[in-house]
């Protein structure tokens, strides 16, 4: 049977004022019907263009030139624009990234999902939104009538991806293009966003391509895998085997530097050094040669694309060689000995924060009191972000706090710094009360205690250079000029792995990974003991996620420092933390070591996030009874009370939220979660 | 809405009340008064004294504020000291041809400035986007009195085809009432256009890569629909409160215009009760103007609830 779509010879460059900028090269692919494929590749390897440049959509400077992309038999790279647009999300459904842009802000769900029939059909407007409602119900949105009639804005990024989706389906395509389609949202709602795409997959027969950056949905969902690197596919072939065993030394790295929950920090996390070519094409043979391990001479020669016979394509000379041969494991450097445990150095007691809601204005009511005057109160609703949760951290120790977005982990991470005002509880810092000091007296705290944020662009202040981001804490914190700033400066720099001429740079100057590392230099700069990162890596590719996850180790290692990590990735809290807390709409509802909270896990909420993330490496045996199939998520309705419950000590260390049969470890009872029921408890659509 | 509306209605009328007294402060802080005025240059000081009691000049201020506002709320605008008429009718037909005057320019503006900016952001960097940038800019650079002489000068003075200034009603036929728009017209709208075409320039290139917009396209509508459906109307939200703003320049600000053009308008009667301290005569016209700029932001607010969603006033 033909393939739904083949591409040949696909290369695409960009022309700029000045130049030329190449963005693929020869790039060729089969999508097989009723098959997913995936392409991967980290930040800028081209792997959007390649879904722009089959739709037709490709920037007006870019310049495409395919020897055929056939569309079901047609070649829709000689066809007219008004050809491709009318395949375009009639036959070809296209589901971008980001959820929280991609609908009109202006036009109601309903309509947008209808305009696609009224366009490519003709079907008159009533009739098409009609239809919607059924799409919509297709999709998993319970509410159909109502969310028909609302805007994006109204609905939570997961409603917005199904709605996108029901968008996608609206005109029966066969094929669908899926670029990052989860990647904007939290783990367990990807999982749920992946389910409903399998099913659609396949009680449609549908055809996929599906772009990501992330191996763990990729082995999830996909069946044949491109691999991409600097606009040139160097790898190619079934998922199994591709995973199993990478021919190409990049897939390898890939591979290497997914964290997993199951592996050790102790063996380092891989990653693969050195950034992606600015200009590949000017690169006399492979264009990995610059970061790649196995690099000799014969890597200079022109790489092509070499099939076993099989399906399974490699693009490296060596390829053959180097079978058997893994990524090259870095020894951890000095791996600091178990510390003697030890007094706290920040201990929390029943943080509570409240956000009111409502302007002042707007809220006002005249309430009476009991035989008292009326008088004119604040009638705002009050949201607990934090809800009474006590922690203590040891220096030198990293507790992890994985939660979903909305579940209160970074307003406690803030109130614990007291970037936010805790509105009860108790902050003490080496055993000094702070939660009432004055603002003006923080600065010896905050010299403690730093914060690292999630997004390294909106973090540092665009119109400064590196230099003065982080010499502007040295002044503060340690009172240096001159010379002697530029000197810590430096220092820092090298700490973190980036060369002194970086300091004159601009944050546009550098990329995202730089970035992160120059907030982290920034937050070492006071000689912090404890840095609370705030999902200080979410927003990175994993091959530099990795490397800063290594950086915060050996940071950690080498300064004696402590860290509150907040994520909504339990691999990657799994990988760093000594001690995991899992919070839930405010409350911790599971506090342990690692082993102690995943192996296995027993409230039902950290069931949930385990099974939702896309690992490469699925537990051992021991925990997979009791564990939903991967992918699956669980669909009895949990106990009430195992979300609102008390923590209860059930071994030492080990705290789990009451409400659970939770006696007896090591007969955990098999209660699954559904995540609809607990989502719908918070108010959230999704 | 309903109450939303009610309450800005509300609010507006503590912004009368507040714009009343401080215009009545000023104008008795000004140098000289009413009677100086009308007994002339030369008259001695007993003359003075005496207008000032006939007109009640010589009561304390809040007695003479009491005394106006009462008859103002009472629907009597009195009579202008100085000409000696009924302030009513005098403002109302001044302000009605300020009004014409305003909207003729205001739809140019809005018409041509949208227009404008669509067409500069569809043609990116090309010709059509620096010509029109220099166009726009030469209007808002320049001030609009220069313009208005410049155009008096080409089309009354040299081609004779247009009047240079002065209004006709619409009774005496509509070509000549037509022609006597038209100069001042080009002038207020040259000099705003810069406002409009520039905001709806920058917000459209904006809106054109956004996802929403690449979505739609890839969601197979025509260019068309892509444009007039997807992104205008989001890329007119910040146009709409600019237009607001240029309303309230329209019906305030054109004293200028209005005397280059010798246009019988609110502005010149503004500034003739200036000149004279023709203190009820001040009142109303003032306060005329500032109803019409509140209604007019108000008017853009609603205008702008309507195309954003994420606005539901309560």
């Amino acid at each position: 049977m033909a393939p739904i779509l083949s591409t040949r010879g696909l290369n695409v460059g960009y022309k700029t004022a000045s130049s030329h900028k190449s963005a693929l090269r020869d790039v060729s692919f089969d999508v097989n019907a009723g098959e997913a494929l995936a392409i991967v590749g980290e930040s800028g390897s081209g792997k959007s263009t390649i879904a722009l440049s089959i739709l037709g959509l490709a920037a007006s400077n870019a310049r495409i030139g395919a020897e055929r992309i056939l569309f079901e038999g047609e070649d829709i790279a000689h066809a007219g624009e008004a050809r491709r647009r009318e395949l375009r999300g009639s036959r070809i459904g296209t589901v971008f990234q980001d959820p929280f842009t991609s609908l009109n802000p202006a036009l109601t769900v309903g309509f947008q999902v209808a305009e696609p029939l009224m366009q490519h059909r003709r079907w008159p407007r009533e009739q098409a939104l009609a239809r919607a409602l059924q799409l919509l119900d297709e999709v998993g949105i319970a509410d159909t009538a109502r969310v028909s009639q609302s805007y994006p804005h109204q609905l939570s990024g997961g409603m917005q991806q199904r709605a996108l989706i029901a968008i996608a389906i609206a005109c029966e395509p066969t094929l669908l293009l899926l670029d990052e389609p989860t990647t904007a949202l939290d783990v367990t709602i990807e999982a749920r966003i992946l389910d409903l795409l399998r099913d659609l997959k396949r009680r449609r027969g549908l055809s996929i391509v599906f772009i990501t950056h992330n191996l763990g949905v990729v082995k999830r969902f996909c069946q044949q895998v491109c691999v991409l690197y600097a606009g040139e596919i160097v790898e190619r072939g079934p998922v199994a085997e591709i995973l199993a065993a990478p021919r190409h030394p990049y897939t390898k790295g890939l591979i290497a530097s997914s964290p997993r929950i199951w592996g050790d920090r102790h063996s380092r996390l891989q990653s693969i050094g050195g950034k992606i070519p600015d200009r590949p094409e000017a690169i006399a043979g492979c264009v990995f040669q610059d970061r790649c391990p196995f690099a000799e001479a014969g890597c200079d020669e022109p790489q092509s694309l070499v099939d076993d016979g099989a399906g399974h394509a490699v693009r490296c000379w060596k390829a053959a060689r180097l079978a058997g041969t893994g990524w090259p494991v870095a020894p951890r450097q000095a791996t600091a000995a178990q510390r003697a445990p030890s007094a706290a150095l920040i201990e929390v007691n029943g943080l509570r924060k409240e956000f009111s809601v409502g302007s002042a204005f707007a809220g006002l009511a005249i309430t009476r009191g009991a035989g008292g005057l009326p008088r004119l109160a604040p009638a705002a609703r009050r949201i607990v972000a934090v809800d009474g949760v006590s922690l203590s951290i040891a220096p030198g120790e990293v507790l992890g706090v994985v939660g979903e977005s909305g579940s209160g982990k970074s307003t406690l991470g803030r109130s614990m710094l007291r970037l936010v005002e805790p509105t009860a509880g108790q902050i003490l810092l080496r055993g000094e009360d702070i939660t009432r000091r004055r603002q003006k007296s923080l600065k010896a705290v905050r010299k403690e205690l730093q914060i690292i944020l999630q997004n390294p662009d909106s973090s540092l202040n665009p119109r400064r250079t590196v230099d003065d981001a982080i010499g502007r804490s040295i002044t503060l914190f340690e009172g240096l000029r001159g010379v002697q700033r530029r000197a810590r400066v430096d220092a820092l720099l090298a700490q973190v792995e980036l060369p002194p001429a970086y300091g004159a740079r601009y944050p546009h100057q550098l990329s995202g990974g730089e970035k992160q590392r120059v907030g982290i230099a920034r937050a070492l700069a006071s000689s912090p003991s404890l840095i609370v990162c705030d999902e200080a890596v979410s927003a990175l590719d994993v091959s530099l996620q990795a490397a800063i996850l290594n950086l915060l180790l050996d940071m950690r290692d080498q300064l004696g420092l402590a860290y509150l990590f907040i994520s909504h990735d339990l691999s990657v809290v799994a990988y760093l933390a000594d001690r995991i807390a899992v919070m839930y709409a405010g409350r911790f509802v599971e506090v342990g070591t690692k082993q102690q909270v995943l192996q296995p896990p027993y409230h039902p909420y950290t069931r949930a996030l385990l099974s939702a993330v896309p690992s490469l490496a699925e537990g051992p045996d021991a925990h997979s009874s009791g564990l939903p199939d991967a992918g699956a998520i669980p669909a009895a309705k949990p106990a009430s009370a195992a979300v609102d419950g008390k923590l209860v000590e059930v071994a030492p260390g080990h705290w789990i939220a009451g409400g659970l049969d939770t006696a007896v470890p090591a007969a955990a009872p098999a209660v699954r979660v559904d995540i609809d029921a607990v989502h719908a408890s918070d108010g959230s659509d999704d | 809405m309903l109450t939303y509306i009610l309450r800005r209605l509300f609010s507006i009328a503590f912004i009368l009340v507040g714009v009343s007294v401080i215009v009545f402060l000023i104008v008795n802080v000004m140098p000289g008064d009413v009677a100086h005025f009308i007994a002339g240059q030369f008259a001695s000081a007993d003359v003075i004294e005496a207008i000032r009691a006939r007109l009640g000049l010589d009561q304390p201020l809040g007695v003479r504020y009491w005394h106006w506002a009462s008859a103002f709320l009472s629907g009597n605008l009195g009579d202008s000291i100085v000409m000696q008429r009924p302030i009513g009718p005098m403002v109302t037909e001044a302000f009605g041809r300020s009004a014409l005057l305003a909207a003729v320019s205001f739809v140019f503006v809005a018409v041509f400035g949208i227009l404008f900016g669509v067409l500069a952001a569809l043609n990116h960097n090309r010709a059509v986007d620096h010509i029109t940038s220099i166009f726009t800019y030469l209007g808002i650079s320049v001030p609009e009195f220069f313009w208005g002489i410049v155009l008096i000068l080409f089309f009354a003075g040299y081609l004779q085809i247009l009047p240079s200034g002065g209004f006709v009603p619409l009774s005496q036929g509509f070509g000549p009432w037509a022609a006597h728009l038209v100069l001042p017209a080009a002038t207020l709208t040259f000099t705003l256009i810069a406002h409009i075409s520039r905001q709806t320039r920058s917000s459209m290139l904006e809106v054109l890569t956004s996802n929403y917009v690449r979505n739609a396209r890839a969601k197979g509508m025509p260019e068309r629909l892509v444009l007039m459906r997807h992104a205008l109307k989001n890329a007119l939200l910040p146009t709409v409160t600019v237009l607001a703003i240029d309303i309230g320049w329209l019906l305030g600000g054109i004293v200028v215009i209005e005397s280059v053009f010798s246009f019988p308008g609110i502005g010149r009667l503004l500034l003739f009760a200036i000149e004279r301290h023709d203190i009820a005569l001040i009142q109303a016209s003032v306060l005329l103007i500032t109803t019409a700029y509140c209604l007019s932001n108000l008017a853009a607010d609603v205008v702008y609830a309507y195309l954003n969603p994420k606005i539901r006033y309560a």
